[in-house]
């Protein structure tokens, strides 16, 4: 589904933002992007989702070749990608049913079909009853619930979110990730960002840590009974 | 094919959006492209008017050589005669217009029927029109007339084609410079319009973004721009019409009433639907065309 091979970013000169990444992820997986903030993670989600190329490497994402990708091919593959960068990028002049609307108008859905996933993904984030109330009138939470549900309205197969808990208290955190557990067991790939330590402990995942631009792969174990019962 | 209308649909929804989003600012842009248009639009007025009255007079290179009042009957045709004999080469045919026949001809003229009534006898010289051959008569016409004039019973020898051709020069004259107006009005709508659209593109900054994170293709991101650079056009161009009929209506109302004082009709009027539409079209075009330069010169983030 995903697969970085020796991939190389660097936004200036000595700089590297990513060193010779390699990693494969499975389709189906829930994936946590964990490090330091300014170790690479935000770098590693836009590549994944073709907003930024390589310098070097090769990158596969959902069967595509992304270095070869032409730039007309690009929106498609974003469309199979849904993404929730650290801006929510929500627009503020119109209601949160349109912000969720605009994927399905993107790709040509005719307005009932529209509608229906609209209001369907609204309701599969809890926000049901505010659809009408523009992004700057909702919490942070609710914020990050809407830019879940406009990434999610055009299914995609994968699901890329950078730092979606920064700012949310620790039950409103706890709700997003549930969120996107939901949708990973009906099969969408997760890959999510954070710098949130006790999130990543709190279940057993898989870790792409970044420090200094370089990627180590490992897995968090599930947590033991009582160290559960002591978290409760 | 349906969901292509539909993203077109909601591109020019979004274009009817944004444009009454700022009513003050679009109808300003409008406005002016529409006054810039109606110059060249009231220019082509005058032309379009004026060309079927100079397009029906004579331009033939021809020559009216006048006997004196007192000549003796049969001098006209000896002029015609000696002029057929002596200048051949120069000539297509020289033709006698009797004093009686140019008064007919005069009296059949309403302008000037009432004026010729009221006088006692004819007033008119007999006359020979010539005509010239070939192409270079502009100096030789001067020429010939210079020795026709000294001839004995000649009164006085007249180019008639000569005020004709100045008129159509001064038309000529009048083309180009309407199509160098016409081609300043379209840098004025180009430029209007392209920054009418960067304009617009930084506000939808963040739009445009979002558009893109969700997989919209480029066409998509440009469409609305381009809509807007067609509408503002093809509105402006339509409103330019418009003021140049109303302007035209006003001068109208005083230039007929002085033709009639000249006995004649004549009022201007704006060139045909055909070529309005095709000018709406056009400016619509030119609009698109800006559109889309701006839009892709602005929105590269």
């Amino acid at each position: 589904m995903i697969e970085f091979s020796h991939v190389f970013k660097s936004y200036g000169r000595g700089v590297n933002a990513l060193a010779d990444a390699s990693f494969h992820v499975e389709a189906g997986e829930f994936v946590f992007v964990a490090g330091p903030s300014g170790a690479g993670k935000s770098t590693l989600l836009k590549l994944v989702a073709g907003l930024i190329p390589p310098s070097r490497g090769k990158i596969q994402v959902n069967g595509q070749d992304l270095v070869k990708l032409t730039p007309r091919a690009r929106p498609y593959l974003r469309r199979a990608v849904g993404v929730i960068l650290q801006n929510t990028h929500l627009l503020n002049d119109r209601s949160a049913f349109e912000n969720v609307l605009m994927p399905l108008i993107v790709t040509g859905h005719d307005h009932l079909t529209a509608t229906a996933r609209a209001r369907a993904a609204i309701e599969k984030v809890g926000l049901a009853g505010k659809e009408t109330r523009r992004p700057i009138e909702l919490s942070g939470g609710d914020q990050q619930r809407l830019a879940i549900a406009r990434a999610i309205v055009n299914r995609p197969a994968i699901l890329i979110a950078d730092e979606p808990t920064a700012n949310l208290d620790q039950a409103s955190a706890e709700r997003i990730i549930d969120v996107f557990r939901d949708f990973n067991r009906v099969g969408v790939t997760m890959l999510i960002a954070t710098h949130d330590q006790a999130l990543i402990a709190s279940h057993t995942h898989r870790v792409l840590h970044v420090d200094n631009g370089r990627v180590t792969d490992y897995i968090v174990p599930a947590p033991s009974k009582a160290a559960q019962r002591g978290a409760a | 094919m349906k969901a292509w209308f539909r993203q077109h649909r909601y591109a020019l929804g979004v274009t009817l959006r944004r444009l009454a989003a700022q009513p003050f600012s679009s109808l300003a842009n409008i406005l002016v492209i529409s006054l810039a248009l109606a110059i060249p639009l009231l220019g082509a007025a005058v032309l379009v008017s004026v060309q079927p009255v100079v397009s029906n007079m004579s331009t033939g290179p021809e020559i009216t050589v006048f006997m004196k009042p007192g000549a003796p009957g049969a001098s006209a045709g000896a002029t015609a005669a000696r002029i057929e004999s002596e200048f051949g080469d120069d000539i297509l045919e020289a033709s006698v217009v009797s004093r009686d026949q140019a008064l007919s001809r005069l009296r059949s003229n309403p302008a000037w029927a009432d004026a010729l009534a009221v006088l006692p006898d004819n007033p008119l010289p007999d006359a020979v029109v010539v005509t010239l051959a070939g192409t270079d008569f502009a100096s030789r016409a001067t020429r010939l007339a210079a020795i026709w004039g000294t001839w004995k019973d000649v009164d006085h020898v007249q180019l008639d084609s000569e005020w004709v051709q100045r008129l159509q020069a001064l038309l000529r004259f009048a083309h180009i410079g309407l199509l160098l107006i016409a081609s300043g009005v379209a840098v004025v709508v180009l430029a209007t319009v392209f920054n009418t659209v960067r304009m617009q593109a930084l506000s939808q900054r963040e739009e445009i973004t979002v558009a893109r994170l969700v997989g919209a293709t480029e066409r998509f991101v440009r469409r609305p721009f381009l809509y807007l650079g067609a509408v503002t056009g093809g509105i402006s161009a339509m409103l330019a019409i418009l003021a140049a009929g109303l302007a035209l209506s006003l001068l109208n109302e005083a230039l007929i009433e002085l033709a009639r004082s000249y006995g004649t009709e004549f009022a201007l009027r704006l060139p045909q639907t055909e070529w309005l539409t095709l000018f709406v079209l056009l400016v619509a075009g030119l609009g698109a065309f800006s559109a889309r330069v701006s839009v892709s010169r602005n929105t590269r983030f």
